[in-house]
């Protein structure tokens, strides 16, 4: 016997939601809530925020269920709802301010101070992607999120695959160039 | 920084792993969320009875202004055109005021 995928567990909770089970829907969260936060966290680098943001995206797939028709996965609905949750909860907030020096002081080197440039260097990186316009941020976090595909992410941003590759494509070339 | 750099940036963030208490609070808001009263839908069916009755209307009263005395409705449209215009708005005022009674009746 086959066990019960991920998609199956889904759709069953789904149906049970649906049905008028709401306590069923835990199951959707259990299996998700790691997943949605740290997308979240990916957009703005605070826990609590990252929480309440992934909090926000479970409500909105609870009020939204019955639009799920099972055409695309649960997943990918899923990471859809989150993503448009987030933007609207990141709209009017402004990005930390991130000193990019470092960036430009720091090279390669054996000792322990650059090791701990390295780590500056890459968290200065990923602050600076949330300082992107809305759509190449998107297109960037979601691209590198647990290593999301080219058809799965422009799935999820509701673009076609080749709007994705420009976007990622102007999307590095905007980080590189206020890297320095 | 070239873009292989980049990557290897955005691939490797830290992961994090959820509050003990995130699941309890996530179903505790679902239930908030499921106590609060559904947002009522636009009443689009009375909207368009209400524009029906309203057409209907002034349709019936420019039929009879015409019946009663046609030339002095023509006549009074050219010499007056702002007290057409006040009867025009007088009239679908009345028909506004009538359609929300019909709609209280439909109720």
């Amino acid at each position: 016997m086959t066990p019960a995928g991920p998609n199956d567990e889904d759709a069953a909770d789904v149906r049970r939601v649906l049905a008028g089970d709401p306590a069923a829907f835990a199951g959707i969260v259990n299996r998700w809530q790691t997943r949605l936060i740290n997308l979240a966290w990916r957009f703005c680098h605070d826990r609590t925020l990252a929480e309440d943001m992934a909090q926000e995206a479970f409500v909105r797939a609870f009020r939204a269920l019955q639009s799920f028709r099972g055409e695309s996965a649960f997943s990918t609905w899923l990471t859809a709802i989150a993503i448009n949750s987030y933007r609207t909860a990141l709209r009017d907030r402004e990005p930390a301010a991130v000193s990019l020096d470092f960036v430009k002081a720091s090279g390669p080197g054996p000792d322990v101070l650059a090791g701990l440039q390295e780590r500056e260097r890459d968290a200065a990186v990923r602050q600076s992607v949330f300082k992107l316009p809305p759509r190449y941020r998107d297109a960037l976090v979601l691209f590198y999120f647990e290593e999301m595909n080219l058809a799965e992410t422009a799935r999820v941003l509701g673009i076609a695959e080749g709007t994705l590759k420009a976007r990622l494509h102007r999307g590095r070339e905007l980080l590189r160039r206020r890297l320095g | 920084m070239d873009d292989k750099e980049i990557e290897r940036i955005l691939s490797s963030e830290e992961h994090l792993v959820p509050s003990s208490g995130f699941a309890l609070s996530v179903m505790e808001a679902i239930g908030e969320a499921e106590a609060e009263p559904q947002p009522a839908r636009f009443p689009w069916w009375r909207l368009g009875v209400g524009v029906a009755a309203c057409t209907g209307r002034a349709a019936s009263f420019t039929a009879l202004v015409h019946d009663l005395d046609p030339a002095a409705a023509s006549a009074l449209a050219a010499a007056a055109p702002e007290l057409s215009l006040a009867a025009a708005v007088v009239l679908a005022t009345l028909a506004w005021l009538r359609a929300r009674r019909v709609f209280r009746v439909l109720d």
